[in-house]
């Protein structure tokens, strides 16, 4: 390598200066915490619509269903790893994890296998809101449309 | 909510609406034009259906 070439290696970039990314990314977060907090707002709010819709009906259609199958909705104090994975998955349908509190009438009942299908509903139901809400997160920074 | 409290499903009609959901989220989420989204819906939903009856087949000779 030549003295010229190295002279031109070790100089700064005066021209590739990054663009100010914080208030973008700060949105973005906004977004995606909003989209986690009310499935399908974080995609309401970027005016996608249809996507918006069906986040927030699938993941309320699971967690009715989750609940009237009288599944298992995992609260913070639990006894082992898996409970505790348990309340975070379902802690992923954010406020909707409240509403499902307040439905549960009768409590669970994993002895069957119909209550063991709800708990995965409900944990299912989290999951998938986490996912659109990374969508939505995606989305806003420009990575996803 | 007391009407729906105490929904009882079967295993395959669990699994039905459970692949209907995710595949129709997942083709939301993943795909932009309608015509792709409705490709990426079924094609999902059958490998939902295909895996699942898959297992279920391959666990059968340990059920009894």
């Amino acid at each position: 390598m030549s003295e010229e070439t190295s002279q031109v290696v070790q100089e700064p970039a005066q021209e590739a200066a990054p663009a100010p990314k914080a208030p973008r990314e700060g949105l973005a977060l906004g977004l995606a915490f909003a989209g986690w907090f009310l499935p399908g707002l974080g995609h309401a709010l970027q005016r996608m619509w249809g996507r918006a819709l069906i986040v927030f009906v699938g993941v309320g259609l699971l967690v009715v269903v989750g609940v009237s199958m009288r599944g298992n909705i995992f609260v913070s104090r639990g006894n082992d790893a898996f409970d505790t994975l348990g309340y975070l998955a379902d802690l992923g349908t954010g406020s909707f994890y409240f509403v499902a509190r307040g439905m549960e009438r009768g409590g669970t009942d994993v002895s069957h296998a119909n209550g063991d299908y709800g708990t995965r509903f409900l944990a299912t139901a989290g999951v998938l809101n986490l996912l659109a809400a990374l969508h939505a997160y995606e989305a806003a920074r420009g990575r996803k449309a | 909510m007391n009407g729906l409290h105490g929904l009882v499903l079967t295993h395959f009609q669990a699994f039905l609406l459970f692949a209907a959901v995710i595949s129709v989220a997942f083709g939301f989420l993943g795909r932009r034009q309608p015509k792709d989204r409705v490709k990426y819906i079924l094609w999902s939903f059958f490998l939902f259906l295909l895996v699942g009856v898959g297992i279920g087949w391959a666990m059968y000779p340990f059920s009894r």
